[in-house]
């Protein structure tokens, strides 16, 4: 069996990459997109065998790559492959996407399933922006306004997000004594490089981008809203993680860093209560799920800051288990929300009850896989300040998500279209699997019997039921709250970029001037001249 | 003042004339004198080269002398060029010039 | 070191890579514009597979190989040499010469029955007289044979500019020719200041015999003058865009991706060939400014261009920029230096393929939709997506995304500016990504939206598979295994000084 591991392990990113290749030959396009749910397999069946294991690195022949499994990554990979899964296979079912989007799904997919197993720089780099780039596909390809836009904005914090990361990655390079690329040595090497503070700032920076950190969350919730709705399911629950695979892969989580730490676990809970007050003001059900990522990533973060400051390497699998908690639900409520919206009116209630503990299991109601989640990040927020805000963060959460299922029931969503009626039976299933996965999952993390401890259970319920009830009391003075644009800063970044655009201007008449006759004669002279003066 | 100095200011004052001319006229025919002119002056030096290698003891160096030869006739050459260049300007009934003065048309170039 | 003045096995290939497109000139001139195009595309795969013997040569014995003329040694006689990176210029050159031969067919062939016209026979006469050139250059050991290479490949690159006679297009090119005239007087003056001063021009020869003299570095400050207003850096550009955006496709290709690598690889010649020796931080840092300013000058110019043809010419404006931060990055025996030294040819090759295909898909569209305004290229990836494909794939390279040419040559770039400590020159790598990142965004964001378009006339495949082809090659380089700097430091000095 040993063995087979890491066959199993070049599989889970080799069969994508296959299918990939089948695409370009004459004729078997449409088949291999329609077929493209097979191709996670693999990677399900890594994820899950790799749960267990021991940390395994595996460098592939000839390329130089190095691909890299421990229990955390094998986590989010399982969770993610089974996303994807589900939803390749129940959009191809029904309906047949053009090949220009299945495309897009299909090198999103790749992308997003290697970049969670890469483990060298410049695998996890390619990996990471074919993760995001081609995601662009997914929703951008239109001729509506709003989707243009949204794409090019998306497009602009990917792209800034690469450039960020490249600079980290130089540098984490540079810092290693022998060149190597893998990601454990230049890891090790981390500490004493010269560079540390730039390369976590940069890392922060561009995986932050990501994961929607204030101030780049712009991008976030304009994103949701122009995808359809498996596209917005796989880019909300699976998508971001690149992001947070990219945190627990750079940032040195056995080093007591005390300073990074802190502005981490400062930086997480901003953005755990941005996403929240923000939210709350939205109606669209999609721009509401987005701003919760934005608060979700931001409890992913801070949890990250505390095992900074702590320096603890264990946990990493934790906040892996917190992630993959994420992954699955919020998947699962972006399909309620196009479900709900093409079976329409008549809903039996249970599937209210059953949207509602979807929902609330991300604010952590216990016996949900949210409290569960909860549970495995309560070493990171034990004590003082950061446990009372880890509460607060639950109850905006637990206020978020009922005010999401108040949109849910009572605006009307043009969601029925952009979702594949082949989840409309798929649906129970999808949402309690979100619920009840994660205890299939937690033994792996902890110890599954605390979880039902009386004390655990009261801890849980409270800031969950605190937060409904604050919601409904909101509910009451809704019309005395603002209204904040979808994806709010990004309102004044559009208007800085555009005044950054007129600089484009002083450069074309800089260029006119440059480039006429005499000015440029002028300019080999005194270049002449100060080569010479330079050397001299 | 030795020849070689006073070749050399000759030179230097033929560059600086081609200089003037090159940067400051605006038609392209002066211009093109005007690189003749610095050209002439560049010959100048490469013949003061060779007196110098004179002075190192051989009779003359005849490796400038070839440089200079092949020199005038590259640049003869690319005078060449240029008035071909610029009988076909006038030939087309266009001011010559070297503005580039919008030479697109509004529906692109290429599908002359 | 005497190796360097004699003959060494392998040399009389050096020899047949000059004289098949010099025979393949005289061939045309006499047989005529039909057989020109035969005579053209015929020996493209024998200079190919000369170019891949020299490299194969070099590469087997480990240093350059030597042919001296009429054995008459340097300082009186002319050596040709061709080192690491003459044999992958040579090689590169051979490709991308075959592929626009290839490429122009559908627009120069004069196949029977159809009259000759003088256009394409001067088309075919120039491509070889470029080639010919470009292999001059790369194999020359002496700076004024270099000087006489320099100008052959000017005057065979302003006819391929103006060659279908618009009156912009003579502009362009009476601009592009008076201010290479120029540049390359600069250059000629700086070579007789060095021959006055050290009695040879002999490359080796000279490396030795430098000093750090007012003279000499009049010489070369009056000759990177020249060599930089030939190579179109910034702000030295005016001629390049108007000449690149206004000549056929095939001709803008080799003109963007080759010809201005000529005078930029005889810039490296100078400064690291034969001033090796010569400590010039400080001018090496005025070249680097100047190559970020290019970086940032040039790709904002691209991103506010309404054709694309400018579009792209500007970018090549932008990539050049790149290659001269290997002046502040390369100087030296420190152990940046060969990384910065394959990360300048890795970018110079990217360039060369991502460029070219880049101007294929340009001519393709431009055939195809009968316009290059970028505005109006809306859903034209519907109906022509082989040759957005190729336009994405170059891009991937210009954006210096992985996997790609490239990408590879700005990751060694990055990571010698910060081992150098020289960590100024990451910001406009990464501003110059980011920029070429909106460039390309602009030309593939509208073409893959909904809207519908019609088109001309529908490309021709091969044409479309070429340049695919080249993409393609520029995203391999990705995978350049390690032999590629080895080959590259072949016959370089300051590797020799190495211990």
């Amino acid at each position: 069996m040993t063995d087979l591991f890491p066959i199993l392990l070049v599989a889970s990113l080799g069969t994508p990459l296959a299918f990939l290749a089948a695409c370009f030959v004459k004729g078997w396009r449409r088949q291999v997109l329609a077929l493209q749910w097979l191709a996670p397999t693999p990677a399900l069946a890594t994820g899950l065998a790799g749960l267990t294991r021991a940390p395994l690195t595996y460098d592939l022949p000839v390329s130089g790559f190095t691909l890299r499994l421990d229990p955390p990554s094998a986590l989010l990979l399982a969770g993610a492959a089974l996303l994807w899964i589900i939803i390749s296979a129940a959009i191809w079912r029904d309906r047949q996407p053009d090949n220009r989007w299945g495309l897009s799904w299909l090198l999103t997919m790749t992308g997003n399933l290697g970049v969670f197993i890469a483990g060298d720089l410049v695998s996890f780099y390619l990996l990471y922006a074919l993760a995001s780039i081609p995601a662009y596909g997914l929703f951008a390809f239109s001729d509506d306004g709003e989707r243009k836009r949204a794409g090019a904005i998306y497009m602009a914090f990917t792209i800034l997000g690469e450039a960020l990361l490249l600079l980290a990655f130089a540098m984490l390079i540079a810092g290693e004594p022998h060149g190597s690329a893998n990601i454990a040595d230049v890891m090790a090497a981390l500490p004493t490089s010269p560079w540390r503070d730039a390369i976590l700032g940069l890392i922060i920076a561009g995986f932050g981008m990501k994961m929607g950190m204030i101030p780049f969350n712009g991008w976030m919730p304009l994103t949701y809203s122009a995808a359809p709705i498996p596209a917005a399911a796989v880019l909300s629950g699976a998508g971001v993680k690149a992001g947070v695979i990219g945190l627990l892969r750079f940032l040195p989580l056995g080093l007591p860093l005390e300073g990074w730490g802190d502005a981490l676990v400062v930086m997480g809970f901003l953005c755990a209560f941005y996403g929240v007050a923000f939210g709350l003001v939205q109606q669209n059900t999609k721009v509401v799920l987005a701003y919760s990522s934005i608060s979700q990533m931001g409890v992913i973060m801070a949890a990250f800051g505390v095992a900074l400051v702590k320096g603890q390497a264990g946990a990493a699998l934790e906040v892996g288990f917190y992630a993959a908690n994420h992954l699955l639900v919020k998947a699962a409520l972006f399909l309620t929300i196009g479900v709900l919206a093409i079976r329409g009116g008549r809903l039996s209630r249970a599937t209210y009850i059953l949207a509602a503990l979807l929902a609330l299991s991300l604010a952590g109601l216990p016996l949900t896989g949210g409290a569960l989640a909860k549970i495995a990040t309560k070493a990171q927020f034990a004590g003082g300040a950061e446990a009372v805000l880890a509460t607060l963060s639950s109850i905006g959460t637990a206020m978020l998500m009922t005010h999401f299922l108040i949109c849910l029931a009572t605006s009307p969503s043009g969601a029925a279209q952009e979702c594949p009626a082949g989840f409309v039976p798929l649906w129970p299933g999808i949402a309690l699997g979100a619920i009840l996965l994660p205890w299939a999952f937690y033994p792996a993390v902890g110890d599954i019997s605390y979880a039902f401890e009386w004390g655990t259970l009261v801890d849980g319920l409270w800031p969950v039921a605190l937060g409904v009830g604050l919601a409904l009391i909101l509910r009451r003075i809704d019309r005395f709250l603002p209204r904040v644009p979808v994806g709010d800063s990004i309102v004044l970044e559009e208007a800085a970029f555009g005044r950054l655009l007129g600089i484009g201007s002083s450069f074309k008449a800089l260029d006119a001037r440059l480039c006429q006759w005499s000015a440029a004669c002028v300019s080999l002279l005194l270049i002449t001249l100060a080569l010479l003066a330079a050397s001299l | 003042m030795t020849p070689s100095v006073i070749a050399g200011l000759l030179g230097a004052a033929l560059v600086g004339l081609g200089l003037y001319g090159l940067i400051l006229h605006p038609h392209p025919l002066r211009k093109l004198l005007a690189f003749n002119l610095i050209g002439s002056g560049v010959f100048l030096v490469f013949g003061i080269v060779a007196r110098r290698g004179a002075a190192a003891g051989l009779r003359f160096d005849p490796v400038p002398q070839a440089m200079i030869i092949t020199g005038i006739v590259v640049a003869f050459a690319a005078s060449a060029v240029a008035v071909a260049l610029i009988l076909r300007l006038s030939a087309v009934g266009r001011r010559v010039t070297l503005d580039p003065e919008v030479p697109t048309r509004p529906d692109g170039g290429d599908a002359k | 070191m005497t190796e360097l003045w004699t003959t060494t096995p392998g040399g009389y290939l050096i020899v047949l890579a000059i004289l098949l497109p010099l025979a393949g000139i005289i061939l045309s001139f006499t047989l005529g514009g039909r057989s020109a195009e035969r005579v053209a595309l015929g020996s493209t795969p024998f200079g190919l597979a000369l170019a891949c013997a020299i490299a194969l040569h070099v590469g087997r014995a480990g240093k350059p190989i030597v042919y001296v003329i009429g054995a008459l040694e340097p300082p009186l006689g002319i050596a040709l040499r061709a080192d690491g990176i003459s044999a992958i210029m040579l090689i590169t050159t051979a490709v991308i010469v075959t592929a626009a031969a290839l490429y122009a067919r559908a627009k120069f062939a004069t196949p029977d029955g159809i009259r000759e016209s003088r256009s394409s026979l001067i088309f075919w006469i120039m491509l070889q007289s470029i080639w010919a050139a470009l292999i001059i250059i790369f194999v020359s050991g002496d700076l004024f044979n270099l000087y006489v290479a320099l100008e052959l490949l000017t005057f065979a690159a302003v006819p391929l500019v103006c060659i279908d006679g618009r009156p912009e297009t003579l502009v362009a090119a009476l601009r592009y020719l008076l201010f290479a005239l120029f540049g390359s007087i600069c250059y000629l003056l700086g070579v007789a200041l060095l021959y006055g001063a050290h009695g040879t021009l002999d490359i080796p020869l000279l490396a030795q015999r430098v000093q750090s003299t007012p003279v000499v570095w009049t010489a070369a400050a009056l000759m990177t003058g020249g060599l930089l207003a030939k190579t179109a850096l910034f702000p030295l550009h005016l001629w390049l865009p108007p000449a690149h955006a206004n000549a056929p496709a095939a001709a803008s290709a080799v003109l963007s991706s080759l010809v201005v690598k000529g005078s930029f690889f005889l810039t490296l010649r100078l400064w690291f060939y034969v001033l090796p020796g010569l400590s010039a931080d400080q001018a090496a840092m005025v070249i680097g400014c100047l190559g970020s300013a290019a970086i940032i000058a040039g790709s904002v110019m691209a991103l506010r261009q309404a054709r694309l043809k400018l579009l792209i010419a500007y970018s090549t404006v932008a990539q050049i920029g790149y290659l001269f931060l290997v002046f502040p990055l390369a100087t030296g025996a420190q152990s940046w230096s060969a990384m910065s030294w394959s990360a300048c040819f890795m970018q110079i090759l990217a360039h060369a393929f991502a460029k070219a295909a880049m101007f294929f898909s340009a001519g393709l569209l431009a055939e195809a939709l009968g316009h290059d305004q970028i505005a109006r290229l809306g859903g034209a990836a519907r109906v022509l997506p082989l040759t957005f494909l190729t336009i994405a794939l170059s891009g991937l390279s210009l954006m210096g995304l992985p996997p790609s040419g490239g990408f590879s040559a700005k990751w060694l770039m990055l990571q010698a500016s910060i081992i150098s400590g020289q960590w100024f020159w990451t910001l406009p790598i990464l501003a110059g990504g980011l920029l070429a990142a909106g460039y390309v965004y602009r030309i593939l964001a509208p073409a893959l939206s909904d809207d519908r378009i019609s088109l001309k006339s529908s490309p021709k495949r091969s044409q479309e598979v070429l340049a695919l082809g080249l993409a393609m090659i520029a995203i391999a380089l990705g995978f350049m295994p390690q032999t590629f700097s080895d080959i590259l430091e072949i016959g370089r000095p300051i590797a020799a000084a190495l211990p």
